[in-house]
């Protein structure tokens, strides 16, 4: 797979999926927003990112999740890393390498 | 209430057995969780390649059922009610209890605690119809997967005829159960039960279910360590046998321990998020039911699964009970060794309990490296604690803000 997504595209994604979820205006959701102050509690950010996995076919690696302290930014950070993972091919990075 | 009447309604333990991580029998397990050694081992499964989940507290391959059971027998059991029969006939044997003698057998009955029930038979009877394509299944697999099996093959084996169901509240199953055996022995209903849980919860969808759900650690266990990524899935039973005290003291029965109170709660909030108001609730309730005073424990069993949620809000719980005595208690998490076994952990973690008060010896929480600031009590990290226990909580807080905790006395 060659088509790359720029991280500005990433971002406008995420935040989409973001708002759909939590049900918010999109408007309000910064890069440094963490999920605690969006108001979304541990079992819906767990769906969101299971959201955000089946939206650009990735896996995020389990990281020991806190929700507490999880920004908008941390989830671009791992959905581009995950992009890079699988430009690179199936069987050059593990589902966990990054982990 | 005085300790002296509330002693009067005390269950006496009688009989102990386990099969875990650490192989088959109480006393294996015991030994390894006080020399805080870890049954966490790399996950064997045969699709772990396919498998996010690196780790798991695995009953070890030496377990044979072949040893245990004829073939006959065999063919109705899952692996959960193998766990179970094996972890009851220790305990039983243990007991000395002659269920033959003057019509004990209708008076016995068996609570047994799990979680999933028979997911190995589900997993495995559900690929083949989804991925082999057979079209048919086993004809026991109904008699192996239902969640009453575990009870209903101890009675069997036993020939037990008293009240006999499962009781089923996630991660809190074993120790509700155990609170309802309690129950019907102080009502009356019956003299004796033999009650504890077993989980077999490592199929392939179970794991890819608890993967999903992104509480499970990648590397061990570390509850209470600031670096804590999450529990490790473990599988294994517990089982014991419960009779009131005086019924207990009229045959000369060794007593391990006295189950003195029991505290249940629910959270009534979240469906996943552990709320510390209902774990302090469910604790003062066993203190409480035990005649027991705060200030009279000298251990508590921790839930402590290792996800940044519990081991944090059983802290506060912990200190909203305990007031300036938490700063005394000692608190570990024996997760951290033989892993979270589901419907299975607070019968494992009784036999902590147990043994700690036997040995005079505290287990370890193992795993931890660093401290912190939300999670600030002695958890005796990584090395046995000497020391005396008079009486101790074992908490289990489950999903579904299900609450169960006991409350031990050493027996004396």
């Amino acid at each position: 797979m060659t088509e790359s997504i720029s991280p500005d595209a990433v971002t406008s994604q995420v935040i989409a999926i973001i708002a759909k979820q939590a049900k918010l205006d999109e408007a309000t959701i910064k890069p440094e927003s963490t999920l605690k102050d969006l108001g979304i509690a541990s079992l819906d950010a767990i769906e969101m990112i299971f959201d955000i996995e089946a939206h650009f076919d990735i896996t995020i690696p389990y990281q020991g999740a806190n929700f507490d302290t999880d920004t908008v930014q941390s989830l671009v950070d791992a959905v581009i890393k995950g992009l890079a993972a699988k430009a690179a091919g199936p069987g050059a990075v593990g589902p966990d390498a990054a982990a | 209430m005085n300790p002296a009447s509330a002693s009067a309604f005390g269950i006496a333990i009688t009989g102990m057995g386990a099969i875990s991580a650490f192989g088959e029998g109480a006393e294996p397990l015991w030994r390894g969780l006080r020399e805080g050694r870890s049954g966490i081992r790399p996950l064997r499964h045969a699709r772990a390649d396919k498998l996010r989940i690196r780790v798991a507290a695995q009953v070890p391959e030496s377990f044979d059922p072949a040893r245990h059971f004829d073939e006959r027998t065999l063919s109705l059991l899952d692996r959960c009610s193998q766990f179970a029969l094996v972890a009851a006939n220790e305990a039983i044997a243990q007991s000395g209890l002659d269920f033959g003698a003057g019509g004990l057998a209708l008076r016995t009955g068996v609570i047994v605690g799990t979680g999933v029930g028979g997911e190995t038979t589900h997993d495995e009877q559900s690929r083949l119809i989804y991925e082999e394509h057979t079209g048919r299944v086993h004809p026991f697999t109904i008699v192996r997967l239902m969640v009453n099996a575990p009870a209903s093959q101890i009675s069997i084996a036993h020939g037990l005829h008293g009240p006999t169901f499962a009781v089923a509240s996630a991660c809190a199953s074993a120790n509700h159960a155990l609170a309802q055996a309690a129950a019907m022995i102080r009502s009356g209903l019956v003299d004796v039960v033999v009650s504890g849980g077993t989980e077999a919860c490592l199929g392939f969808g179970s794991l890819k279910a608890w993967e999903a759900m992104r509480v499970v650690a990648d590397d061990t266990c570390r509850p209470f360590s600031r670096n804590r990524r999450g529990l490790v899935l473990a599988e294994g039973a517990a089982m014991f046998v419960l009779e009131s005290m005086a019924h207990a003291r009229a045959r000369g029965a060794t007593v391990l321990g006295e189950l003195a109170g029991v505290g249940m709660s629910a959270d009534a909030g979240d469906i996943a998020a552990p709320d510390p108001a209902g774990s302090a609730r469910a604790m003062a309730q066993a203190l409480a039911d035990a005649g027991l005073a705060p200030e009279d424990i000298d251990y508590i069993n921790a839930h402590g699964t290792g996800t940044q949620a519990n081991d944090a809000t059983e802290t506060n719980a912990i200190h909203r009970v305990f007031g300036e005595h938490a700063a005394s208690l000692v608190v570990s998490s024996t997760k951290s060794m033989h892993g979270h076994a589901l419907g299975a952990s607070g019968a494992l973690e009784l036999v902590a309990v147990l043994g700690a008060m036997r040995d005079g010896v505290v287990p370890p929480t193992a795993n931890y490296d660093s401290a912190d600031s939300a999670c600030d009590l002695d958890y005796a990290p990584n090395a046995p604690r000497p020391m005396a226990v008079r009486a101790a909580l074992s908490n289990s807080f489950a999903f579904g803000g299900l609450n169960a905790v006991l409350a031990i006395r050493a027996p004396g």
